[in-house]
């Protein structure tokens, strides 16, 4: 049964991705993007049936184990696009959001969604609150980059004085900027809530932070970026243009700090 | 006979001073369709009037009495013109003029190709017709088919094909370039430098969005004064451009000036403090009014004339391109049409044919009762289905090619051999009103296939 549900979430992903595609071609002429769109959403839908299902089955949140943990990652970022539902063509960033989503979700289904086969000692309550916002955080700042990577395609658009299909699918700058603000925003203050939770956590079950620890040293590396993605947006200027540019580089420096880490720890079946 | 005619002028055949003669408004046309009809033998009509054409659809088509009442009644509004209205005026009949409403409904015909108003203008048109202008209505079944299908060609020409994208005017360009950068237009300032007519159309086309404030700056601060009431706008005196400037989304620049009014020196001046949002500048004038080293300040999105030409000549390439897949839905829609049009000169051929028939049927059915006086009730039942679904058979093929050979444009050559063949000689003189398809039902009884007598 669970495996079948996930093979429907990323079929509805794959479907969505295609017609987001197909919408671009045609320049977001007509209803393609809203078919995308509606595609999309169903493929959340039956993406967090598929986690319920998991959580019913397990009896434990998928939170723990590297599958489980991808999976849950990849919702909160297809969340994140159905919370851009009432912002007209804010929409379409749909097409950079969904291939990540379907990237993380298809990882995860290969690898098999199970829980890890140990158990933390970090568990309950605190445990699912501070993972949970984490993701909430990195989630924000994948919207956030899927809205400055679109940005810097439209301004290249009107720099370059092309008014081409790309330049008609893409939304408008004053659109992507202010998603882009709320998901750093957002972002920033759950993953804070986050690392807040943690901590508190371990100073006072541990009374000692394991610094060397890759998940710990990748999480400051995350609420760093996050401060400067939000500080480049301080003063006149080309704020906008300065804050797409950070979120598309931080997100990356994100990703590859993460490969990088996962390569080095030891700790194969988890997130980290 | 050809089911509709058109006479009209248009862009094509008349320059503006001769198509404004030519106009009528809403309450004129009524006038003249009514008068149409009292004075000739025109069944419906439609009149499609707009700043680009005036064209009156009739219906019979291909009748010169008709048609003659046609152009009486475009000449009449027109007055005397020099060297005549018949210089200007051109006529379709038949497929021509079928083909010619749904090249106008899908934009193919229009001054501006692909422009999206003539869809709405078309179907004004067919609405005023349809309305209570006497008795039966003048959008008859001819041309509500005719104009109910264009209108679904014109939707599908502009859904499918890429003729309506992208903007082909100075006005639509800049309100798509604004709708691109700010999103919507609701709060944002405009400022128009110079008084020119080019920056009105430019205001107008971006006042439908709604903009917060409007202010216009000239060197004659009259001329200022005078365009801004026009547009409920603010003058402002010259010297207080730089202040106004620090404040502007969007400046329009249009000036007469043989220099430019904006430097890169005075822009940077005029912006020192202000928030750095993006600013839109569209330079319409020539010599420019901006220095194009503005267009290197942040946030700056200059696009003179050039620009906005390059941007609009793409845009009608493209445009222009898609003209053959729409070419391929206007002959769609016209087989379409002119399938159920030759539809609906066999229906009564049809009837005539199954009349003549179920007559004789009839007729040697009560022959045979007389022979075989016999027989009980239930056979008689028996053998008088036999003989209907005999009849059935024996009409069918005839009838599915007849109305084959209607869709063909074979319609009026089989309607002549069937009456011939089968000395119709009471065939109907008018069809029937739209029921074209009244042929099918009847036709759906006649099961060729499968035995005649059911075994016991």
């Amino acid at each position: 049964m669970l495996p079948l549900t996930h093979a429907f979430t990323l079929l509805f992903y794959v479907g969505s991705l295609i017609l987001w595609f197909r919408a671009l071609l045609s320049g977001g002429r007509g209803s393609g993007p809203t078919i995308a769109f509606g595609l999309a959403v169903a493929g959340v839908a039956a993406h967090a049936l598929a986690l319920a299902q998991f959580t019913t089955e397990y009896g434990q949140l998928p939170l723990t184990g590297l599958a489980p943990s991808l999976s849950t990652a990849a919702l909160t970022i297809g969340v994140g696009l159905v919370a851009t539902l009432g912002l007209g063509e804010g929409r379409r960033v749909g097409i950079v959001l969904v291939p990540v989503v379907i990237l993380l979700e298809a990882v995860a289904v290969s690898l098999g969604i199970e829980p890890a086969p140990e158990l933390l000692d970090f568990q309950g309550a605190w445990f699912a609150f501070h993972v949970s916002l984490a993701f909430v955080g990195l989630g924000g700042f994948t919207v956030a980059f899927a809205s400055g990577l679109l940005y810097l395609v439209q301004l290249h658009e009107l720099n370059t004085k092309r008014m081409g299909r790309l330049f008609q699918f893409t939304p408008p700058l004053a659109t992507l900027d202010r998603l882009g603000r709320t998901g750093l925003v957002t972002g920033f203050i759950t993953f804070t809530l986050a690392l807040a939770l943690g901590w508190l956590w371990t100073v006072s079950f541990r009374q000692s932070l394991d610094q060397s620890n890759p998940k710990v040293l990748w999480a400051i590396m995350c609420w760093l970026i996050f401060v400067v993605a939000l500080g480049v947006r301080a003063g006149g200027g080309l704020k906008e243009r300065r804050s797409a540019l950070a979120s598309v580089v931080g997100f990356s420096v994100i990703v590859i700090l993460y490969l990088g880490l996962r390569l080095l720890s030891a700790h194969g079946g988890f997130f980290l | 006979m050809s089911p509709v005619s058109v006479v009209g002028v248009s862009h094509l055949t008349a320059p503006v001073e001769i198509r404004e003669r030519f106009a009528f408004s809403p309450t004129e046309a009524e006038e003249a369709l009514v008068r149409l009809r009292a004075q000739s033998e025109v069944k419906e009509a439609v009149l499609l009037s707009t700043c680009n054409r005036t064209e009156l659809y009739v219906c019979p088509g291909g009748s010169e009495t008709v048609l003659e009442a046609a152009v009486r009644v475009l000449s009449e509004k027109a007055g005397d013109v020099v060297g005549g209205t018949s210089e200007y005026l051109y006529r379709h009949d038949g497929e021509a003029s079928v083909r010619h409403l749904y090249r106008v409904a899908g934009g193919l015909d229009s001054l501006v190709l692909g422009e999206a108003e003539i869809q709405g203008q078309v179907r004004d048109a067919y609405e005023l017709a349809g309305r209570n202008l006497g008795t039966p209505s003048l959008a008859g079944a001819v041309l509500h088919r005719l104009f109910q299908s264009a209108l679904a060609a014109g939707g599908r020409i502009r859904s499918t094909t890429p003729i309506g994208e992208g903007a082909s005017s100075v006005a639509s360009v800049a309100v798509e370039l604004a709708r691109k950068i700010f999103g919507g237009l609701e709060g944002r300032q405009v400022m128009i430098l110079g008084a020119g007519s080019t920056s009105e159309l430019v205001v107008e086309a971006l006042g439908r969005d709604g903009i917060r404030g409007l202010v216009v700056s000239n060197r004659t601060y009259d001329r200022a004064r005078e365009l801004a009431d026009r547009l409920s706008g603010r003058a402002v005196h010259f010297d207080e451009m730089p202040f106004e400037l620090a404040k502007t989304d969007i400046l329009i620049a249009s000036t007469s000036a043989p220099h430019p009014l904006v430097t890169r020196d005075g822009f940077r001046q005029a912006r020192e403090g202000s928030q750095g949002g993006p600013l839109l500048i569209l330079d319409l004038a020539i010599p420019r009014d901006v220095e194009s080293e503005v267009a290197g300040e942040p946030n700056v999105f200059l696009y003179n004339v050039d620009h906005l030409h390059e941007i609009m000549d793409d845009n009608l390439l493209k445009r222009r391109s898609s003209v053959p897949e729409a070419e391929v839905i206007v002959e769609e829609y016209a087989r379409d049409f002119f399938r159920w049009y030759g539809a609906r000169d066999v229906v009564p051929v049809i009837r005539s044919l199954r009349g003549r028939w179920d007559d004789v049927r009839q007729a040697e059915v009560e022959r045979l009762w007389r022979k075989l006086a016999h027989l009980s009730e239930d056979d008689r039942g028996t053998v008088e289905a036999f003989s209907k679904q005999l009849l059935n058979k024996l009409l069918h093929d005839p009838t599915k090619r007849l109305k084959q050979g209607a869709g063909n444009g074979r319609g009026a050559e089989f309607i002549d051999a069937v009456r011939y063949l089968h000395d119709l000689d009471t065939l109907e003189n008018d069809p029937p009103d739209g029921r074209g398809l009244d042929v099918k039902e009847e036709d759906e009884g006649m099961e060729a296939r499968g035995p005649i007598v059911e075994d016991e």
